[in-house]
C-alpha cells in the first residue's frame, strides 16, 4: 500500500480535475444505459394505459432517445479524457524516473547488475498506466454507482435502501476483497513463473546451439515443458475463478432484479409508487450491476503492479541525491591532471580497485592505459571525470578537486566508451548532441574529420539519414566514428577513449585507429585499449595490473627494456 | 473463420457443443425476458405479489441456466485453447530446436523469446474467444429477432435493418482509422521510442554534459506523444463509439415505436416489455465481438508467427549408409565445390577443402567473408545448397549427422554461460563428470584462482542473476567444458578477438598443447593464430583465395600478406 502511496497516489492528486471527470463521466455512461432502460421500461407501461394525447409521453420519448444516444458519446469522450489523463501522469512519471536516475547513470550498470533495468523501468511506467485505466477507473466508478443507487433508492424507502446497500455490498465489496485475498497467492505466482519461464526459455534460445551439440536438447525440452505446464496451471485456476466469479455475480444479479420487482410491486400496491415505474424499477437493477461486477476484476489485478512499483521505488530508494555542484568555468584551453598517490575501493569490496597510483598528465599529452579486465582501468575513469572521491589521495584537475567541478567535467572532458548510444534520430542530430548551436559547416567539418562525410552524402537523406531506418544501416565502425564526430564537436581539450575499438575486425580497428590519432591531435587523450595497435604514436604506455601501475614509458623504452611488453607487440603484430 | 481452426485437435467437437449450447443459450435468454416481462406485467396489472413470484422464478430459472452455459462455454473454450496453446508451444520450441541456430538468426533471438512468451497466451486468448464469439455472433441475434418477428414484426424489422447498416459501419470506420492511424505510425514509434531511448543512452547523455537537460526533452516528447496519441485513439474509439452508438439508439427506437403502438392498442404491454428486454441482447454478440477486436487482431498475428516456423523446413538427418568412424589420424574429409544461400544471398560458393587427420586449420579473412558459416557447414548447423561432400571416402549430402556432430567441441567468441553454478557450467556437456574432473580441467585453464575467491567454490552460481565473469573468465569456462567433453574436432569461431591483448596472450599459451592430435579449424581475424596452424585458409567474399602453410603464403605474397600488412600498417610511421 505504501508504494501506491509513494507512486501512484501523487499523480491522482495532481491530476484530480480530469481523473474525476472520467470517472464522472465514465459514471455517467453507465447510468445511461441505466436511464434508457428505465425511461423506457416508463414508457412503454405509461403507453399501455393508452393516455388520450401523445403529448403526455412526450418527455419520457425526448428522454428514450437522449439516452440512447448519450450513452455511446458519453463513454467515448470518457475513454479520451481517461487515457489523455493516463498519458498526462506518464509523462510525468517518466520525468520522474528520469530525474531519480541521471545522478546515479554512471553506476546503474553496477549498483542493479540485471540484464536489461533501463529497458524493463521503461515497460514498468507502460505497464502501470493499466492501474489507472483497469484498477482505479472501474473501482471508483463501481463505488459511485453503488453510493448513487442506495441514495436514490432512500429516497423512495430507507428501509429497502438499507437491504439494497447490503446486497449490493455484495458484489461491490465482498465479491473484490474475495478475489484479492484468494488469488492474491496465484496472481504473485503467476508474475514468478513468467519471469522463471523467460528465463528459461532465454537461456535455451541463447544457448541452443550448446544444448544441442551437448545432445541435452530432449533435457531442456521436458524442463521447459515442466515449467511451462506449471505457468499453464496456475493462469488456468486465475481463469477458472474469474469464469466461476462472473457466472456467480450474474446468479445474483438475477436474484437483485427480483428482489427489486417485488419491492416496486410492493410498493404500487400500497400506493407509494405509481405503477408504470414497476418496469423501470425493475428493467434497471441489470444495466446498473454490469457497472459494479467490474470491481472485482479490477480489485484483483492489484498484486500484478507490485513488482513494477517495487522496482521504480528501488531507484527512488538509491537516489541519494548529492547536491548538484556545477562549477562557473570560463573557456578552459589547457588541463593538467595530477593524481597523487590515488587508492580507491569499493564500499562492497574489500580489495582496493586501484592503488597508489601517481601521475601527472600535461597537457596535450597523448596516454595509453593497458590492463587486464579488472585491472581498475574503468575506476580510473572515474576517478580523473570526479565522479567518485578517491579513498585516500587526491586527483587535481588544473589545481582543483576533481570531484568539486560536477557536471561542468564534461566541459572540459569528453568520454568515448565502447558502446556509445546513438539515439534513433538522424545521423546529424546525434553529432549535434555535442553541441546544439554547430552550424552546418562545423557539423560537415567534424563529419569529413572522422572520414564519413562522402559515405553520408552518397545516402539518399545525406546528413539526415535516420540512425536505424532499416535495422542496422551503420556498422560498428561508422557508429564509432559518428560518436566520435558528436565529440569533436564539444570541443573538450580533454578526451578520453574507453575501449573504442573493442569488436571490429583489424582493418575497421586500424582505420578508425588511425582517424583517432589525426582528429585528436591537438587534444589531451587518455586512451584505455586491449589492443596495441596504434601505441606508437601515443607519448606514454602505462600498464595496470590489480589497481598498480606496473610499467609506464613510451613504445620504444618500452619496446627496448621490457620482455612482456615487446611479448604482446609481437602477438598483437601477428609476427 | 481461420484457416488453421481445423486442423486443432478436438475442435470440431468444441464448435459442435458451443454451438448447441449457444442454441439453448439463446432460448434461454428470450425465456428470461418472457417471463421477465410476465411478471413486471403481473405486478402492474395489480396482481398479488405470489402471482408474479412464480414468473419471477420462471425468469430466474432462464436467467441462472443462461449464465451457467455461458460458464460451461467459457470453461470448455478455454480448456480447447489451453490445451492447443500448450500443444503448439511444445512444438514451436521443438522446431526451434529441430532447426537450430539458423533459425535464431533469421527470426532474431529476441523475436523467438518475445513469441514464445508473449505470443503464445496471446494465441490461446484468441482461440478462447475465437470459436463462441462467431458462434454467438451467428446464433444469438438469429433466434432473439426469430421471436421478436412473431411478436412484432415492425421492431423485427427495424433490427434486422439495424445490423448490416452497423456492419457495413464498422467496416468503413474501421478502414478510415486504420489508415489515420497508420499515418502517423511513423512518427508514433519515434515518440514512443524516446523514452526507452534516453534510458538507454544516459550513460552518453551524462558524457556530453547533456543529461540534466534531457529532462526537459523528455516532459515535450512525451508531451507530443501524448498529444499524437489523443489523435490517433480519437480515430481507434471511433469503430466502438458507432457500435455504441447504433445499438443503443435502435434500442431506443424500437422502445419509441413500441410505445407510438401501444397508444394506438397495435400491441400489448407483455410483448412490448419483452421485445424492449431482448434488444440490447440482440447487440450483445456484436459489442462482444468489436471490443474483444485487439485480442483477436494480435492473437491471430501471434498464431499466423508461430504457424510460420513451424512450416519451416527442418534439417533432416543425413541417413548414412556405413557408421561414421571416431575421427583419428588416417580420418578425412573432403569438401568439394560447397554453395551457401541464405535469402538469396550467395554467403559462398565453389569452396573446396580437404581436412585430414590431427590438423590445424586455420581460417582468415575481413568479417563478413564468410569465416563463421564455414564453420556452421562443418558442424552441420547451415546446409549447403550446393556441392558435395565424401568422409573417409563416403559420399554423405551434408554433415548434420548425428555420429559427426557428437564429434565437435565449439568454443565460439561469446560462449554461452549458464545461468548455473560453475560446476553445472563446466560440465554442461558432460553432465555425468565428477567434481575432481572438473576440477582437473579448471585447473588445465586456469579457473581455480579465481574458483578459489568464490565464496561458494565450484558450487557459485554464474551468468545471469549470478556473479558476472569478464570475457576472459568466459572463454576458460567454455575451453574447461571442452575439455571434459575429450572431443577429437575443435572449431573455433573467433575467440579472443574481444580480449585484452595480456588475457590473450594467457589464454593462447593454454589453448597451444589443447590442440595436439586434434583436428582444428580455427576461424579467427586476429593473425598471430596463424603460425601455430598447419594449413591456413584465407577466405574473401565467400571463395577461398589462398591455402597453403604461413611460409608459404609469405612467399606466395598474395592475399594472406595484403591481410598482414593491413595488420602492420597502424604500427609504420
Amino acid at each position: 500500500m505504501n508504494l501506491y502511496k509513494k507512486h501512484i497516489l501523487p499523480y491522482a492528486r495532481k491530476y484530480n480535475k480530469t481523473i474525476l471527470s472520467t470517472i464522472l463521466l465514465g459514471t455517467l455512461t453507465i447510468l445511461s444505459a441505466a436511464m434508457l432502460t428505465f425511461t423506457s421500461g416508463y414508457l412503454i407501461s405509461r403507453t399501455s394505459e393508452r393516455p388520450e394525447n401523445i403529448l403526455l409521453v412526450y418527455i419520457p420519448i425526448v428522454l428514450v432517445r437522449t439516452f440512447g444516444i448519450s450513452r455511446a458519446v458519453l463513454r467515448y469522450v470518457e475513454r479520451l479524457l481517461g487515457h489523455n489523463a493516463v498519458l498526462k501522469i506518464i509523462a510525468d512519471m517518466r520525468v520522474q524516473l528520469y530525474h531519480v536516475l541521471e545522478p546515479q547513470a554512471l553506476f546503474i550498470r553496477s549498483r542493479f547488475q540485471t540484464g536489461d533495468l533501463l529497458g524493463a523501468l521503461a515497460d514498468d511506467i507502460e505497464h502501470l498506466q493499466d492501474v489507472y485505466i483497469r484498477t482505479l477507473f472501474p473501482t471508483v466508478i463501481g463505488l459511485f454507482l453503488f453510493s448513487f443507487s442506495v441514495i436514490v433508492l432512500a429516497v423512495y424507502d430507507w428501509k429497502f435502501a438499507i437491504v439494497m446497500a447490503l446486497l449490493l455490498a455484495i458484489v461491490t465489496f465482498v465479491y473484490p476483497m474475495l478475489s484479492l485475498y484468494m488469488m492474491k497467492k496465484n496472481q504473485l505466482q503467476s508474475k514468478k513463473l513468467h519471469s522463471q519461464l523467460y528465463n528459461t526459455m532465454t537461456e535455451g534460445i541463447f544457448g541452443l546451439r550448446d544444448w544441442i551439440i551437448s545432445g541435452r536438447k530432449e533435457q531442456f525440452l521436458s524442463a521447459f515443458q515442466k515449467e511451462s505446464q506449471a505457468s499453464h496451471e496456475i493462469d488456468k485456476k486465475l481463469a477458472y475463478w474469474q469464469q466461476s466469479r462472473t457466472m456467480q455475480l450474474q446468479l445474483f444479479s438475477g436474484l437483485i432484479v427480483l428482489v427489486v420487482g417485488l419491492w416496486a410491486g410492493q410498493q404500487a400496491a400500497t400506493g407509494s409508487l405509481m405503477p408504470t415505474y414497476i418496469a423501470a424499477f425493475a428493467l434497471v437493477a441489470l444495466p446498473i450491476l454490469e457497472g459494479m461486477i467490474p470491481v472485482s476484476f479490477a480489485i484483483e489485478r492489484l498484486p500484478a503492479y507490485e513488482a513494477s512499483l517495487q522496482r521504480i521505488d528501488n531507484i527512488h530508494e538509491q537516489n541519494t541525491e548529492k547536491e548538484h555542484v556545477a562549477m562557473e568555468l570560463g573557456h578552459v584551453d589547457e588541463v593538467l591532471i595530477e593524481l597523487d598517490n590515488v587508492s580507491y575501493r569499493y564500499d562492497s569490496e574489500e580489495e582496493n580497485a586501484v592503488q597508489h597510483i601517481s601521475l601527472a598528465i600535461k597537457p596535450g599529452e597523448k596516454v595509453a592505459v593497458l590492463g587486464k579486465s579488472g585491472a581498475g582501468k574503468s575506476t580510473l575513469i572515474q576517478l580523473l571525470l570526479g565522479t567518485i572521491e578517491p579513498t585516500s589521495g587526491h586527483v587535481h584537475v588544473n589545481n582543483e578537486q576533481a570531484t568539486l567541478y560536477g557536471d561542468s567535467m564534461y566541459e572540459i572532458m569528453s568520454v568515448l566508451n565502447q558502446k556509445p548510444y546513438l539515439f534513433a534520430t538522424t545521423v546529424e542530430n546525434n553529432m549535434r548532441l555535442g553541441d546544439a548551436s554547430a552550424s552546418p559547416e562545423d557539423v560537415q567539418r567534424v563529419a569529413e574529420k572522422v572520414g564519413l562525410y562522402d559515405y553520408l552524402q552518397s545516402l539518399p537523406k545525406g546528413l539526415k539519414t535516420q540512425m536505424e531506418e532499416t535495422g542496422q544501416r551503420f556498422s560498428g565502425g561508422e557508429r564509432q566514428r559518428i560518436a566520435l564526430a558528436r565529440i569533436l564537436l564539444k570541443q573538450t581539450p580533454v578526451v578520453i577513449l574507453d575501449e573504442p575499438t573493442v569488436g571490429l575486425d583489424p582493418v575497421t580497428e586500424h582505420s578508425l585507429v588511425n582517424v583517432l590519432h589525426e582528429s585528436l591531435q591537438d587534444k589531451t587523450v587518455v586512451w584505455i585499449t586491449h589492443h596495441l595497435m596504434g601505441m606508437e604514436k601515443m607519448d606514454r604506455i602505462i600498464f595496470m595490473d590489480a589497481g598498480e601501475i606496473l610499467m609506464d614509458g613510451s613504445h620504444e623504452e618500452l619496446l627496448a627494456t621490457n620482455e612482456r611488453y615487446r611479448q604482446l607487440y609481437a602477438l598483437d603484430q601477428g609476427l | 473463420m481461420d484457416k488453421y481452426l481445423l486442423q486443432y485437435k478436438g475442435s470440431k467437437q468444441v464448435m459442435a457443443l458451443i454451438g448447441l449450447l449457444t442454441a439453448v443459450q439463446s432460448i434461454a435468454i428470450v425465456f428470461q425476458a418472457i417471463y421477465l416481462a410476465k411478471a413486471i406485467t403481473q405486478l402492474f396489472q395489480g396482481a398479488d405479489w405470489s402471482i408474479a413470484l412464480r414468473s419471477f422464478v420462471i425468469f430466474i430459472i432462464a436467467n441462472s441456466l443462461r449464465h451457467m452455459i455461458q460458464w460451461a462455454k467459457e470453461r470448455i473454450s478455454y480448456r480447447f485453447a489451453d490445451m492447443t496453446a500448450r500443444d503448439y508451444e511444445q512444438q514451436l520450441l521443438k522446431k526451434i530446436f529441430d532447426l537450430g541456430p539458423q533459425v535464431v538468426g533469421k527470426y532474431g533471438s529476441g523475436h523467438l523469446v518475445t513469441l514464445g512468451l508473449e505470443g503464445v497466451p496471446k494465441f490461446k486468448k484468441y482461440l478462447e474467444l475465437l470459436i463462441p464469439r462467431t458462434l454467438s455472433m451467428a446464433i444469438v441475434p438469429a433466434v432473439i429477432v426469430i421471436y421478436i418477428l412473431t411478436q412484432d414484426i415492425m421492431s423485427g424489422v427495424t433490427l434486422i435493418l439495424v445490423m448490416p447498416i452497423l456492419i457495413v459501419f464498422l467496416i468503413l470506420i474501421g478502414m478510415v482509422s486504420k489508415k489515420k492511424i497508420d499515418e502517423q505510425m511513423d512518427t508514433y514509434r519515434l515518440l514512443s521510442r524516446h523514452f526507452v531511448d534516453s534510458l538507454r543512452g544516459i550513460v552518453t547523455l551524462k558524457y556530453l554534459g547533456r543529461s540534466r537537460a534531457h529532462e526537459e526533452s523528455i516532459a515535450t516528447v512525451s508531451n507530443k506523444y501524448r498529444i499524437a496519441t489523443n489523435r490517433s485513439l480519437r480515430y481507434a474509439f471511433l469503430s466502438s463509439f458507432s457500435l455504441d452508438f447504433f445499438a443503443s439508439l435502435s434500442v431506443a427506437v424500437v422502445a419509441v415505436e413500441l410505445g407510438l403502438r401501444l397508444i394506438n392498442g397495435q400491441m400489448l404491454l407483455e410483448p412490448s416489455l419483452a421485445i424492449l428486454i431482448l434488444a440490447p441482447e440482440y447487440f450483445a454478440p456484436v459489442r462482444d465481438l468489436g471490443n474483444d477486436f485487439h485480442a483477436t487482431a494480435d492473437g491471430k498475428d501471434a498464431s499466423e508467427q508461430i504457424h510460420n516456423i513451424l512450416e519451416e523446413e527442418t534439417i533432416v538427418q543425413a541417413v548414412v549408409a556405413s557408421p561414421i568412424a571416431a575421427w583419428n589420424k588416417h580420418s578425412k574429409l573432403e569438401l568439394r565445390n560447397i554453395e551457401v544461400k541464405i535469402d538469396e544471398q550467395t554467403i559462398f560458393e565453389g569452396l573446396n577443402m580437404q581436412l585430414q587427420g590431427f590438423t590445424k586449420v586455420g581460417v582468415i579473412g575481413h568479417s563478413g567473408a564468410g569465416k563463421s558459416t564455414l564453420i556452421d557447414v562443418l558442424s552441420g548447423f547451415t546446409l549447403p545448397t550446393g556441392g558435395s561432400y565424401a568422409l573417409d571416402g563416403q559420399e554423405v549430402p551434408h554433415l548434420a549427422i548425428a555420429d559427426w556432430q557428437s564429434q565437435i567441441a565449439y568454443i565460439p567468441q561469446h560462449p554461452t554461460i549458464f545461468p548455473d553454478t560453475v560446476l553445472g557450467n563446466i560440465r554442461f556437456y558432460e553432465p555425468d563428470a565428477s567434481l575432481k574432473e572438473v576440477q582437473d580441467a579448471a585447473e588445465r585453464v586456469g579457473l581455480d584462482q579465481l574458483i578459489a575467491t568464490f565464496p561458494e567454490g565450484y558450487d557459485q552460481r554464474i551468468g545471469a542473476g549470478g556473479r558476472v565473469l569478464s570475457g576472459g573468465e568466459e572463454q576458460r569456462i567454455a575451453l574447461a567444458r571442452s575439455l571434459l567433453q575429450r572431443r577429437q574436432i575443435l572449431l573455433f569461431d573467433e575467440p579472443t578477438a574481444h580480449l585484452d591483448i595480456e588475457t590473450e596472450h594467457e589464454l593462447k599459451q593454454m589453448i597451444l598443447p589443447l590442440l595436439e592430435d586434434k583436428l582444428v579449424v580455427f576461424a579467427t581475424h586476429r593473425i598471430h593464430w596463424m603460425q601455430e596452424m598447419d594449413t591456413i585458409i584465407v577466405l574473401d567474399n565467400g571463395k577461398v583465395v589462398e591455402t597453403g602453410s604461413h611460409e608459404e603464403l609469405l612467399q606466395q605474397d598474395g592475399a594472406y600478406c595484403r591481410l598482414l600488412e593491413a595488420r602492420g600498417k597502424g604500427h609504420a610511421v
